[in-house]
């Protein structure tokens, strides 16, 4: 069965390392895929403040483009493209197609494909991403996020638990002062936390983590195309996170 | 001031009793005590004034929504603040403006770095350039809502 992909607007310009890793597992796990060229930023919270109605016709646009699942890349993606059809549903009373996000996408085709792959010993913090869990949305347990730990451990990869995993990376904190301290304070938590890289499935927690973090900032997309095999170059792995690994 | 409001989405306020889970949970109030949720409403129901605390601190992590055990919904209380600042003449942070700006340019909130640009290419990976058709229906839309 045929997805929509949706990447979103900071992969696209910001980290081609995330899009060909998404390439590379889409094309691996034999998943086909048509990526619409009409299709807009579905516009999160900036616009979202000032006008709920721009943010709804532009997403109602988007969605007369989508002909099948939608698989998103980045969880605020997500959490805008379905707050909008579920909007969209109850007010014009139309079908709207399903909205998947990566973690759950990974998660859902490892199982069905008894997928595991060796183990690769590198320990891994994930910053959950807010937008997927809260409010809740069905997808994963707001209070105790077990997704994308489930599919890092398929993939060979040893999730970790630390302190303040739950807290947001301040990412969307339009002030600049406030959005750098809420990041360092996030960061410190990762750090001190024994892993060797964080993992997120949100392009604005891989943004804002990257700006302080001094752990790798990786999303689930080049651990999950690592395992299965791509160029790590290719995906955004660098020669020390490799070092750090058992079977590479 | 309460159905100004909910005319632009908040939660029903009135339910809140105060409680302060949504504060105790805050990201931003952990790191600047200033802003504070529990505040934000209770300036609202208790003193129907406009809360001084600025509405575009809020990081919308929605933990708040999560824990209220009133159902309360803060965010969207202030987010209906940051919509009711704008239309009273305040300006709202330089930064949603350019967000806008570009996706009327590109479609895309985000400009292409010179350096994601070369690293597409050396990747193989497809043109970003949105179609005109698309964009003028963007733009369109964007400009009826004032932008």
């Amino acid at each position: 069965m045929s997805m929509t992909l949706y990447l979103g607007c900071l992969i696209r310009t910001l980290y081609p390392e995330v899009e060909k890793a998404v390439y590379e597992v889409l094309g691996r796990i034999g998943v086909v895929f048509e990526e619409p060229k009409g299709a807009s930023c579905c516009a999160p919270l900036g616009l979202f403040s000032l006008s709920k109605n721009a943010w709804l016709r532009l997403n109602e646009r988007n969605m007369r483009l989508f002909q099948s699942t939608v698989l998103t890349v980045c969880d605020d993606c997500f959490a805008s493209l379905s707050d909008a059809f579920k909007i969209l549903s109850e007010k014009n009373n139309v079908r709207v197609p399903e909205v998947k996000p990566f973690g759950k996408f990974m998660l859902e085709k490892l199982e069905e494909k008894g997928l595991r792959f060796s183990f690769k010993g590198l320990r891994c913090a994930v910053q959950h991403s807010c937008h997927l869990l809260r409010p809740a949305r069905n997808v994963d347990n707001a209070e105790n996020p077990m997704v994308v730990k489930n599919v890092l451990e398929k993939l060979g990869y040893i999730p970790v638990s630390y302190v303040s995993e739950l807290d947001c990376c301040g990412g969307l904190v339009f002030e600049e002062k406030m959005r750098d301290a809420i990041a360092r304070r996030k960061a410190e938590a990762l750090e001190k936390s024994g892993a060797d890289c964080v993992v997120t499935t949100c392009s604005h927690c891989m943004r804002q983590l990257k700006s302080v973090s001094r752990l790798p900032v990786l999303h689930l997309a080049q651990l999950s195309a690592l395992s299965m095999g791509a160029n790590p170059e290719e995906i955004g792995i660098s020669e020390i996170l490799l070092r750090r690994m058992v079977n590479p | 001031m309460i159905s100004r409001l909910k005319e632009k989405g908040a939660g029903d306020l009135l339910k809140c009793i105060q409680c302060g889970s949504c504060t105790s949970s805050c990201i931003v109030n952990a790191v600047n005590e200033y802003f504070n949720p529990r505040r934000i409403i209770g300036s609202i129901v208790k003193f129907n004034r406009l809360p001084d605390q600025d509405p575009w601190l809020c990081s919308s992590c929605s933990i708040c929504v999560e824990r209220c055990p009133q159902r309360v919904n803060p965010l969207s209380v202030i987010m209906a603040l940051r919509m009711i600042k704008y239309e009273n003449g305040d300006a709202p942070p330089s930064r949603v403006f350019e967000l806008i700006e570009q996706i009327k340019k590109t479609g895309l909130a985000f400009p292409l770095s010179n350096e994601a640009y070369e690293k597409r290419r050396s990747l193989g990976l497809p043109e970003l350039e949105m179609d005109e058709e698309s964009l003028k229906e963007v733009k369109k839309i964007l400009s009826e809502a004032g932008f």
